[in-house]
């Protein structure tokens, strides 16, 4: 397994969002789905070390990563495209990019390859290089973010809500994307799209008011009745 | 596209108003250019901390002060000349600087803002009390032969020495710019100060970079503090208005602007020489740094408000 995380909880402040959360990771694709507010994001917080975990294991490589520094955890392989993307507005394309790799050991002696692989991923990076990250769209600014987490060369790699405010057929594109990756990198993924997502996972688990409520395989998902009238809406 | 327009007629005024000081008064002009050296050469260091720390150091005029009297004490010792005890001094206030920042400043990071302000302003009256007791409040001086230095163009007569404040507050701009756009580290601190979240989740060490500016910063004004002796008495209160100076200029240039501080710093010196070169109006110097921050940050409200 590449990431295995048992019986977590965790919260903020007072307020505990994650009852026991089991989910792992091998060399695949795995989704997230739930509705808003179920504790998605939290998992993926309390992975890399942005909110403690209050009980409960997280493992990268077999190694403990639980309550790590997100610095850590980021040099230890994991790379993240946060839901609110997280960019340095002030810095260009070329700059946020670097930064992708410059402080990762998997990355950086292979900064020039993964430049490469990013800018043949999204061409419009290439053409914007050097525009300021802050005053391009909100879907170009996503594809940053995408690259960004790419030039680290991670072992995995959490995708939270990547095709929020992207438009249908970049999404299409994203997900095209992200079968290619799999290939090479884990993925764990958050998604609302969970019809254009499944299509690009292998498992998913389904997050309802912090606990797992369902966990199975893309397949087994789609013909789940309740996926099928919760989150397919048919 | 008006902003631009702005700016243009901004700078424009500002040109013509030097060139006929330039010419009626020039000393304004000479006089009020070393000024600005000084302000901005220690305006920067406290700019860079606000700008990537995002803590209001309240305290830097008396890192300052502590770094005046560091030399004093070496200068005397040695027989050294500030110039090359500049060096030492710089590096322990960094030292002291990263000591600060790891045991108080640190701890206040995650609250309210007014706790920071409440804690570097209780770290400045520490300091200035504790030179106070050890070396009373009894001004020191020392004086060196070049500081006397000046230049006689037919019938103006100026000194020169404080240029090297200029100088100083120029490489500063330059240097801090490299830095900051050119090398991996200066690239990590700069997106540190525009995103520190966004910093950790691709590895960087958001608290070892803080620690990092507040020593950087920290050293310059240590340096500052060496050169500062070399032109003023210094006192244990006399880093208190360099404080509100820096604070003034750092607001007028809008926080992230290094750059900018030269700018404000050009404005507050000639504008405090030109009421100098009055009689009648001498003693308003001092106060000239109030009426420009309240102008400029009105003058921002009211165009924000606007827009
Ligand atoms: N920083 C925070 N401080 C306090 N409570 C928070 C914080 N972030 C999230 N929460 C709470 O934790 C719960 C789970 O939020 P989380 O962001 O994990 O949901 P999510 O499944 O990612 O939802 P979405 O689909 O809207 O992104 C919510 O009830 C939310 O109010
Ligand atoms: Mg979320």
């Amino acid at each position: 397994m590449i990431l295995e995380v048992k019986k977590l909880e965790t919260g903020y402040g007072k307020l505990q969002v994650l009852r026991g959360i089991d989910l792992s990771v091998g060399k695949e694709s795995v989704g997230l789905f739930g509705p808003n507010g179920a504790g998605k994001t939290t998992i993926i917080n309390a992975i890399m070390g942005i909110v403690k975990p209050w009980a409960g294991t997280v493992e990268f490589e077999g190694k403990s990563i639980g309550g790590n520094p997100t610095h850590m955890v980021a040099r230890a392989g994991i790379a993240l495209v946060p839901q609110e993307r997280e960019l340095f507005p002030g810095m260009s394309v070329a700059d946020n990019l670097e930064l992708g790799a410059a402080y990762v050991p998997r990355g950086k002696p292979i900064m020039a390859q993964q430049l490469e692989v990013v800018l043949t991923l999204f061409p419009i990076l290439k053409e914007r290089y050097t525009q300021l990250v802050g005053t391009m769209s909100g879907g170009q600014q996503r594809m940053v973010a995408i690259g960004r987490a790419l030039m680290a060369n991670p072992a995995l790699l959490i995708l939270d809500e990547p095709s929020l405010g992207l438009q249908p057929s970049i999404v299409a594109e994203v997900f095209d994307r992200l079968a290619i990756l799999k290939k090479d990198i884990a993925i764990l993924v958050t998604e609302q799209n969970v019809r254009e997502s499944l299509k690009a996972i292998d498992r998913g688990y389904v997050i309802e008011n912090g606990v797992v409520l369902l966990e199975d395989t893309a397949k087994g998902l789609a013909n789940n009745p309740h996926v099928i009238s919760a989150y397919l809406g048919i | 596209m008006a902003k631009k327009r702005n700016a243009t007629i901004l700078v424009a005024v500002i040109t013509v108003a030097a060139v006929v000081i330039l010419f009626w008064r020039p000393t304004v002009l000479i006089y009020g250019l070393q000024a600005a050296g000084l302000y901005a050469s220690i305006a920067i260091p406290m700019g860079l901390i606000l700008g990537i720390v995002h803590i209001v150091n309240l305290a830097h005029g008396e890192f300052m002060m502590l770094a005046a009297y560091a030399t004093f004490m070496v200068c005397q010792a040695f027989g050294l000349d500030p110039f090359v005890a500049m060096v030492p001094v710089a590096l322990v206030t960094a030292a002291f600087g990263f000591m600060i920042y790891k045991l108080t400043i640190r701890q206040a990071l995650k609250s309210p803002e007014l706790n920071q302000l409440i804690l570097t302003f209780g770290i400045s009256i520490a300091i200035t009390q504790l030179i106070n007791l050890s070396f009373t409040s009894q001004t020191r001086k020392m004086s060196f032969d070049y500081v006397s230095a000046s230049v006689d163009i037919g019938e103006l007569s100026f000194g020169i020495y404080n240029f090297v404040f200029v100088v100083i507050a120029i490489l500063m701009v330059i240097g801090l710019r490299l830095y900051l756009t050119k090398t991996i580290s200066g690239k990590a601190a700069l997106a540190v100060g525009q995103n520190p979240k966004g910093a950790s989740i691709v590895g960087i060490d958001v608290d070892k970079t803080y620690g990092f500016v507040f020593a950087l910063a920290s050293g310059m004004i240590g340096m500052m503090g060496a050169l500062f002796i070399t032109r003023s008495s210094i006192f244990p209160g006399v880093g208190g208005p360099f404080t509100m100076k820096s604070f003034c200029l750092i607001a007028m240039a809008g926080v992230g602007n290094i750059p900018g501080i030269l700018g404000a710093s050009v404005l507050l010196g000639i504008s405090e020489n030109f009421l100098k070169a009055f009689r009648g109006t001498r003693g308003w110097a001092d106060i000239v740094f109030f009426v420009l921050i309240i102008t400029v940050i009105l003058g921002r409200s009211i165009k924000g408000k606007k827009a």
